[in-house]
């Protein structure tokens, strides 16, 4: 039964802990069985579903790139029983892993466009798997001009520091943008909530498609914003979530309306939201 | 076969299969295990699903132990099984379960034991007057879904043979079958089947629900009707289709436990909560919404089956009287 | 009933009419003869679809609950066995006794909706019920029908302690006389179940709690539950830091621990309506339960009925000197 068991997960140990804020790490993760690792492939925008044995399993983006084949990576903050489990964990722990599931971004059609990334606070995280992937020395001449724009609620709050105020910035053709909620001494950058930063930053709708993720009522305000820049629904793609059990469209808990979230999503097409009864 | 020879018959499939029917406690009936035949309820509807044969309430994913290294080891082990007396609604059931588990994560807990287990169907010879099959096209008599068919008449019972695991069966219980008498039986079947179907009580309409379904989402019905629900699980844990599980880790303490999954109810609060506080669906309103749009609506979108099969279990144990059928003449009814 | 039927649907109008309240919780015909169904009239028209027939099983009182935080005023028929409810939930501060008004009807008890349909089609139009004093005449489209109440009430009715409602701002209809059999005793079936040895005692509950669906119904539509958060709702996220006293998986332990928890959480809080027991769909006789611990309650520290006096102090909460203390 193993190899068809879709519910079972597959033993996989913790790399490294990355600290990305006070209640954020990112886990490094490789598969046990090597051959099961060198198989080991995701999409951006994909889900893994991670155990934490005795306490139990829930859902995360993938962090990392596709393209870094070596380990994947999950950007977790820290918010109930799961998470925080994980958090208490160190390098060398094994955990277990399923997946990966649900759909993903869809960068075929990306290519040859310019794209423009909106995310706020943990919401980065399935982002930057995508940002990564595009900005990857093999895939970046299929790309245009990036654009970054992130907010946290804090300094403390950024998440992936090294790529959002370093790493990101030094590379051609992209720009990074970003915000906090309230101002910090140590802070010289922009201050302010991240709907009404785009709005000041405007950028064009022309060639390009905007990628969301964040908190539900951030999401909500940015497409605002962004169809009051002159982008078309069609343009625009966010992630949603909702609370998964299995992963694998039996449960039964992910649905919005006639859709599940495990399945269909997490990455729908703003007109396909639009077609969904509000429910998330 | 003739009629008294059921017992016997049943007691010899229990000394090579495992056979689960269903038998009554306390005024309850539900499908379980039996080495004694006489047990058996042969003349009422089960209180719980059958269901519980594939899909169990509770049900052992794999066992873990963290003691020197992960180990996961995987509950394994189906014998083979003998379902009997499944009414033609819980047949019906499987068969809308059936594309739930199926699909590109095919589900080996409910499949290994769905393809181990053959399936005796049971005709009904009376109509509660809580059913309701017929509106979606069931009828008490309608085998799909059953590998054998039961069909109890005057001093026979019809035994028809639909598939080829039920022929298995057939073969290797040959000595209880006979081919005398047949064509009457056959004849006895369509007469009871036209009596049954004079007897249905609730006329449900299904024309436009679905349609009138597909555009009031927003309708003010729902939280007019979720006023009275309770918020319990009944209607879901006793509902022939419904599927929903939760998944739960429990700790023996010792660096060693259990991954379970068991049943879980969209009409419970917790269903649908975040972790952070958010729940998409945070009153019985929406709660009671999703169950019945899923059963009207969403489970057909998805599989292309309804998601009721008139079975009636919901409509007679809601301790509120929330009744489908009532419901669903609602929907037609309103702006 | 007739009267009172008519008395109840005049007071109903008129509350709404003059805006009195939001709702009038009621009830309303079901979907079969022997069945009505809890209705919130919200006006003048809606008043006239409330009923009251030997069918108004369930306790209504708990629905306050869901409009706790809503700054409503509400109605509310209650029968003698319910109408503790409202003390009850009074009393734990959960409604606020000038925010609602108690619709008082005396109860002449309610039919066993099983034995009714023995004798009359569940599909016959209920025209008219009326209370005899020792029978019920029940009036259909389908013929007349006479249930003698000591054969066909519900058990509990045939228990009762007070079929008029000790409390209530408007009592509709007349008293009528108890349906209560003469000389009953509230606690025969705890004490058939004392009389039990330990291992027959133990297999009685084993064998009905191995049924337990944990649907959550009894707690559901219980008047003594009224926690914002359950410590049986299992697996929430972040309760007690993630802390969850039963998982979901059903095994006879865990299920034995879910009645068990309830059965303490509700002493000196149940008010012996019987709606758990009605509610359960597999049979599990929790009225005996939780009647074992009132009778416990009742023997050790006089413990009376909860429910009859909004003043009373839960149980549970009070503590005296002269309390026993063999056990310590």
């Amino acid at each position: 039964m193993s190899h068809e068991n879709p519910l079972l997960p597959r033993p996989a140990t913790i790399q490294k802990i990355i600290p990305e804020t006070g209640d954020v790490k990112t886990f490094r993760l490789t598969l046990d069985d090597a051959e099961a690792m060198a198989a080991w492939h995701h999409e951006p925008g994909q889900l893994g579903m991670l155990s934490v044995f005795g306490v139990g399993e829930a859902m995360f983006s993938i962090s990392s790139s596709p393209t870094k084949r070596e380990y994947i990576e999950f950007s977790i903050k820290r918010m109930g029983k799961v998470t925080r489990a994980l958090h208490e964990l160190e390098a060398g722990c094994q955990v277990g892993l399923r997946g990966p599931y649900g759909n993903h971004f869809p960068y075929e059609k990306f290519k040859g466009k310019d794209l423009l990334f909106v995310g706020g606070g943990i919401g980065l995280a399935p982002l930057r798997s995508l940002i990564d992937f595009v900005l990857a020395e093999e895939n970046r001449g299929d790309y245009g001009r990036v654009e970054i724009l992130y907010g946290a609620r804090s300094y403390d709050d950024l998440c992936f520091k090294d790529d959002v105020l370093d790493g990101w910035v030094r590379q051609p053709g992209t720009v990074v943008y970003t915000t906090i909620d309230q101002a910090e001494e140590r802070w010289t950058g922009h201050v302010g909530f991240v709907p009404a930063y785009l709005k000041e930053v405007a950028p064009t709708p022309e060639n390009k498609y905007a990628l969301i993720c964040g908190p539900p009522v951030m999401i909500k305000f940015v497409m605002q914003a962004l169809q009051k820049l002159g982008f078309r629904e069609e343009q625009i793609y966010s992630t949603l979530e909702l609370r998964m059990k299995c992963g694998i469209g039996k449960c039964g808990r992910c649905n919005i309306g006639s859709k599940f979230v495990c399945l269909e999503g997490p990455v729908f097409n703003m007109v396909e939201i639009g077609q969904l009864p509000p429910e998330f | 076969m003739e009629r008294d020879r059921l017992a016997a018959f049943l007691d010899q499939i229990a000394t090579r299969y495992h056979l689960v029917a269903p038998v009554a406690e306390d005024g309850v009936v539900d499908y379980r295990r039996v080495d004694d035949a006489r047990r058996v309820v042969l003349d009422e509807l089960s209180t719980v699903p059958p269901k519980t044969h594939f899909f169990p309430q509770t049900e052992e994913l794999y066992s873990y132990s963290t003691v020197t290294g992960l180990e996961i080891k995987e509950t394994v082990g189906t014998p083979a099984a003998v379902l009997f007396g499944v009414r033609p609604c819980d047949l019906k059931g499987f068969l809308a379960l059936d594309p739930v588990f199926a699909g590109r994560f095919r589900d080996p807990y409910y499949w290994s034991k769905r393809e181990r287990t053959i399936i005796i169907g049971l005709s009904c010879t009376t109509v509660q007057s809580t059913c309701f099959c017929q509106a979606f096209d069931g009828s008490p008599v309608n085998g799909e879904g059953a590998d054998v068919l039961f069909t109890p008449l005057e001093a026979v019972y019809l035994v028809e043979i639909l598939t080829s695991k039920g022929e298995q069966l057939a073969a290797e219980f040959s000595t209880f079958l006979g081919t005398e008498g047949v064509e009457e039986a056959l004849r006895g079947k369509e007469a009871l089947a036209r009596e049954l179907d004079g007897r249905f009580i609730r006329q449900v309409d299904l024309e436009g629900v679905k349609e009138k379904a597909d555009r009031m989402f927003d309708h003010p019905y729902w939280r007019r009707l979720a006023r009275r629900c309770l918020g319990c699980g009944i209607c879901t844990f006793l509902c022939p289709t419904c599927h929903c599980f939760d998944v739960v880790d429990e700790n023996r303490g010792d660096r060693t436990g259990l991954r379970v999954r068991c049943w879980d109810s969209c009409m419970f609060t917790d269903f649908t909560l975040h972790t952070s506080g958010h729940n998409p669906r945070p009153s019985k309103t929406e709660r009671l919404r999703n169950r019945i749009l899923h059963k009207l609506k969403y489970h057909l979108d998805r599989y292309g089956l309804h998601g009721c099969v008139g079975c009636g279990r919901c409509v007679a144990k809601c301790p509120v009287n929330i009744d489908l059928t009532k419901v669903i003449a609602e929907i037609r009814e309103v702006d | 009933m007739k009267s009172t039927l008519e008395t109840l649907r005049k007071e109903a109008a008129h509350l709404l009419k003059e805006e009195r309240v939001k709702f009038v919780i009621g009830y309303a015909q079901g979907t079969d003869l022997a069945r009505t169904t809890p209705f919130f009239a919200a006006n003048v028209r809606q008043a006239g679809m409330l009923t009251w027939t030997p069918f108004c099983v369930y306790s209504l009182v708990k629905y306050l609950l869901d409009f706790r935080y809503d700054d409503i005023r509400l109605a509310v028929v209650v029968k003698g066995c319910d109408s503790r409810a409202v003390n009850r939930l009074v009393q734990d501060n959960q409604f606020a006794r000038e925010r609602v008004v108690v619709l008082g009807i005396p109860c002449g008890g309610m039919l066993d909706r099983e034995k009714v349909l023995r004798v009359v089609e569940p599909a016959a139009a209920l025209l008219e019920a009326e209370d005899r004093g020792t029978e019920y005449l029940l009036k259909t489209d389908c013929g007349e029908f006479c249930f003698e109440k000591q054969e066909t009430l519900l058990a509990k009715c045939l228990e009762c302690e007070h079929n008029v409602p000790v409390v209530a701002d408007r009592m509709v209809g007349p008293k009528v006389p108890s349906p209560a059999r003469p000389g009953m005793d509230r606690f025969a079936g705890v004490r058939e179940l004392e009389a039990l040895d330990t291992a027959a005692r133990s297999a009685f509950w084993d064998r009905h709690f191995a049924r337990c669906l944990r649907c959550f119904a009894c707690r559901n539509v219980c008047p003594a539950c009224n926690c914002k958060e359950c410590s049986l709702e299992r697996a929430v996220p972040g309760w007690q830091q993630g802390v969850c006293w039963l998982s979901k998986r059903t095994s006879l332990g865990l299920n034995h621990m879910f009645h068990l928890i309830r059965m303490y959480h509700v002493t000196g809080r149940c008010i012996d309506c019987g709606e758990c027991a009605r509610v359960c769909p597999v049979n599990i006789p929790l009225r005996e339960l939780y009647r074992k611990v009132a009778k416990d309650a009742n023997e050790l520290l006089g413990m009376s009925l909860p429910g009859l006096d909004p003043e009373e102090k839960p149980l549970l909460t009070t503590y005296q000197a002269t309390d026993p203390d063999e056990f310590m």
